[in-house]
């Protein structure tokens, strides 16, 4: 199993958490291991590695870090960027300006993580509130539009809705696919220089201390 | 005061979140996380529980456990970033902090700024960034056994953090560096030890466990120095006492009282092994800076709305009204809560600082992994009394990072050096220490000493010994050809309310209360809660007293300080553990991983003290 972390941005109210909520409790019944915490909300996923002969499915588990509201006023903290592997950038397809305020998101993104590795997906929500033939159409960004900005600047491109779920399921399993291919490549051209990364520091997990085992605790 | 109408706690409000938990007749257990789940309100609220302005450690502290209690917080903080006085910063924020204390805009709480930092840093191609550096204003150490490290574990906001564990504590003595004999092994391997040492140490060790059940050995030396009793009544020698003391104990100077000085000690001792073979654990990436981060994410996903880059103008204690510099308002129903740094302009009420704390970090271009152990990135050094060529009287404590701890780029390292010495003489101390880790670390690090076999201890199979090198009486004259390179200084005083070796004492969120009725006409301050300023002490220990205690003035009661039950199984360490392989599927990280089973309701201190035995 693989872990990744991902991290959901955009402005309040275009339906972030709903996303999330909406992959988290729905769907993925056969393999339910939905733990929240105060944390963070986990969901895992499976992919088919189509290159390997192995018929056994690789499990991802995504730990995705909502903003809690502290995106509102600019308040997100170093922490919440820190290490991630995935980005969601939300926007509301309905709202006129809301993809630039997106473009904000990734320029933000891309200031504050280093990592080249970093998926980022751009994501246009509440395509349920568009071509629906009773209501009308609410649609006020159109998909061009944002998928010619996400092929410019190499993102994940997607609109769903996570009101009724459309969409929403495919876009965790591409980011889990990509982020597969980019862990799979890392360990085979790592393999060679293992004894390296043997002397790093090593991180002391706090909810799991020690027995008093002589043979654990003494050198 | 507290209002008769007590909100619900967190397992008070369960049921319901359960409500909307199944759809498919699954009993899915979703704690109601607030900050998450509910739609945020479109502007600021107007009416707020707990206004709480500055994000420091018990600021952040505080505002996690309220808003889990149940209580509607605003947390706001004048900067840009998060930690207040416990700020993690880059070179570029500690720069732009240096400015602003050198312009008085603290000068209750910090004097004294001087900063050099050198031109590779920023430099762009082939130097460093300001970002690689993240330097603590408070550096702090976490004991395995204490008060803050079971809550980060019931909050969860450990899962936010990385630590790491320190076991290298070196007390400086006659120009070398003694590594400490921390543990039965040690003192048993220790081949300097003569016999009589080792057994009087055991029996010191054993009887410090529960010293409070033995008033018979130390009652006598209540009141005195605990040297005394060290030397009188367990015939210690001055380095078994030295070490005890100052690295064990992590005392500030001779005066030290018997009994702060025993609870120090077994503070140490019982936190030896709880995780392994070491007492003290670190964050990384940053020390306070990020714990704070992490507990103002809890709060924010238990509700409490966060705005950075917001001061507050005015609190009138008659309207309950807080007014704050872009003009906005709230009332504030229960309490407004603020740290000194970030006192509104014509503030009459900012308690005394009375007491000084001389800091001096530096970021050196050295790893400096000789004084580190295996696997290890940190080490304390402690200078005692009398140590320094400045004579200090009091302690000097350094604490070192390296680039494991995500501090600092590869190859170098960040020192925080600090004493509770008073007025001038502190900086000559520091200056002194600095100048002796400086030369320590050069030539313990020269490769010209490799091979001398007069100063190079060998083991029982010919290995070096890096870290029982006893370089000092034999070198003192050795002249550095190498010097050590420094990317950043910075020296600053800080002030505190809290004296050394206490924590902040429960009068002190008392001084300007509302209903003293001692309101001063014109202040913009009358009626806030004062937080403390960090004290001297090294160790977060004062952090949750503080924290409970400005818990119990608002709620009422401490009794459901972080009275969490999540409702799910996550606490219960999961065996076979897919966790911690699910990042790195290596076959060879399983060994080195500091974690193993864990029965929950071991007495450790017992079971120490039976281990002692021989």
């Amino acid at each position: 199993m693989f872990q990744f972390k991902l991290v959901l941005l955009g402005d309040s109210s275009v339906g972030k958490s709903s996303i999330v909520h909406r992959f988290v409790k729905d769907s993925f019944d056969d393999f339910r291991e939905s733990t929240i915490g105060a944390a963070f909300l986990s969901q895992t996923i499976k992919i088919r590695d189509t290159s390997s002969d192995s018929t056994e499915d690789t499990v991802i588990k995504f730990e995705i870090w909502d903003t809690a509201g502290q995106e509102r006023y600019k308040s997100l903290a170093p922490m919440y960027y820190r290490n991630a592997n995935a980005a969601l950038v939300v926007y509301d397809i309905t709202q006129q300006d809301s993809l630039s305020k997106a473009q904000n998101w990734v320029n933000e993104l891309k200031n504050k993580v280093g990592d080249e590795d970093l998926i980022i997906c751009l994501l246009g929500n509440k395509l349920d509130l568009c071509d629906s033939s009773d209501n009308g159409d609410k649609r006020a960004v159109m998909t061009d539009e944002a998928k010619v900005y996400a092929e410019e600047q190499d993102l994940l491109f997607y609109e769903v809705s996570a009101k009724t779920g459309q969409g929403v399921k495919d876009v965790f399993q591409s980011i889990g696919e990509k982020l597969y291919q980019i862990k799979k490549e890392e360990m085979l051209s790592k393999k060679g220089r293992q004894a390296a990364s043997a002397k790093d520091s090593v991180n002391v997990k706090l909810q799991r201390p020690s027995t008093n085992d002589p043979t654990s605790c003494c050198y | 005061m507290l209002s008769p109408e007590r909100r619900p706690s967190v397992a008070e409000r369960r049921p319901h979140f359960l409500s909307f938990s199944s759809q498919n007749g699954c009993p899915l257990v979703v704690p109601h996380l607030a900050g998450i789940e509910d739609p945020l309100p479109e502007s600021t609220p107007d009416k707020v529980d707990v206004l709480i302005v500055g994000t420091g450690m018990v600021e952040s502290v505080l505002a996690a456990a309220l808003s889990w209690q149940g209580s509607n917080v605003l947390h706001i903080d004048k900067n840009d970033h998060y930690g207040d006085t416990s700020a993690t910063m880059t070179v570029d924020q500690t720069k732009k902090w240096v400015k602003e204390v050198n312009d008085g805009k603290f000068s209750n709480c910090y004097t004294n700024a001087k900063l050099y930092v050198s031109a590779i840093i920023g430099s762009g191609d082939r130097g460093f960034s300001s970002r690689d550096f993240g330097l603590d204003l408070a550096p702090k150490i976490l004991f395995a056994k204490s008060d803050l490290l079971s809550i980060l574990v019931k909050s969860r906001v450990h899962q936010y953090l990385e630590f790491q564990s320190l076991s290298s504590f070196h007390t400086y003595e006659n120009d070398s560096f003694e590594k400490l004999t921390n543990t039965k092994q040690e003192i048993f391997t220790n081949q300097n030890l003569p016999l009589m040492t080792k057994r009087n140490l055991m029996k010191f060790i054993k009887f410090v466990l529960n010293w409070e059940e033995q008033p018979d050995v130390w009652e006598s030396y209540a009141e005195r120095p605990i040297c005394e009793m060290l030397i009188e009544k367990f015939k210690l020698e001055r380095p078994q006492v030295f070490e005890l003391m100052f690295s064990i104990g992590l005392c500030y100077n001779m005066s030290a009282k018997t009994p702060e000085v025993l609870q120090r000690i077994r503070r140490y001792l019982s936190s030896f092994d709880v995780y392994g073979p070491f007492a003290v654990l670190y964050s990384k990436y940053g020390g306070p800076g990020e714990l704070s981060q992490g507990f103002c994410r809890s709060a924010a996903v238990g509700g409490a709305t966060y705005k950075l880059n917001e001061s507050l103008a005015s609190f009138d204690p008659s309207t309950k009204t807080a007014t704050f510099e872009d003009g906005s308002k709230v009332t504030v129903s229960e309490k407004l809560v603020i740290s000194p740094t970030q006192a509104p302009k014509y503030s009459q009420n900012i308690p005394e600082q009375k007491y000084e704390i001389h800091r001096l970090t530096c970021v050196v271009g050295k790893s400096c992994e000789e004084w580190f152990s295996e696997g290890e990135s940190a080490a304390v050094v402690v200078f005692p009394p009398g140590s320094l060529k400045s004579g200090n009287q009091n302690v000097v404590q350094a604490f070192i990072l390296g680039p494991g701890s995500e501090v600092c780029p590869q190859e170098t390292s960040v020192w925080y050096l600090s004493t509770t010495e008073q007025g001038p003489r502190a900086e000559m101390d520091l200056d002194a220490a600095l100048e002796a880790m400086e030369t320590s670390i050069v030539r313990e690090s020269s490769s010209d000493l490799e091979n001398d076999e007069s100063i190079v201890q060998f083991g029982p199979n010919g290995e070096t010994m890096i870290n029982s090198v006893k370089l000092g009486q034999s070198f003192k004259e050795y002249i550095p050809r190498e010097r050590l390179q420094f990317l950043l200084k910075l020296y600053y005083t800080q002030y505190t309310s809290t004296p050394p070796f206490s924590v902040v004492d429960p009068s002190f969120f008392d001084i300007n209360d509302e209903n003293s009725k001692k309101l001063i006409t014109g202040a913009s301050d009358n009626g806030v809660l004062y937080t403390a300023m960090p004290s001297a002490e090294i160790s977060y220990d004062e952090v949750v007293t503080a924290a409970k205690l400005l818990y119990e003035k608002i709620v009422g009661s401490d009794d459901d300080f972080f009275d969490l039950d999540f409702g799910d199984d996550d606490d219960v360490p999961i065996h076979n553990a897919n966790y911690e392989n699910a990042i790195e599927d290596d076959d060879d990280d399983e060994d080195n991983d500091v974690d193993m089973n864990f029965d929950v309701n071991r007495q450790g201190t017992t079971e120490l003290v039976g281990e002692m035995e021989i």
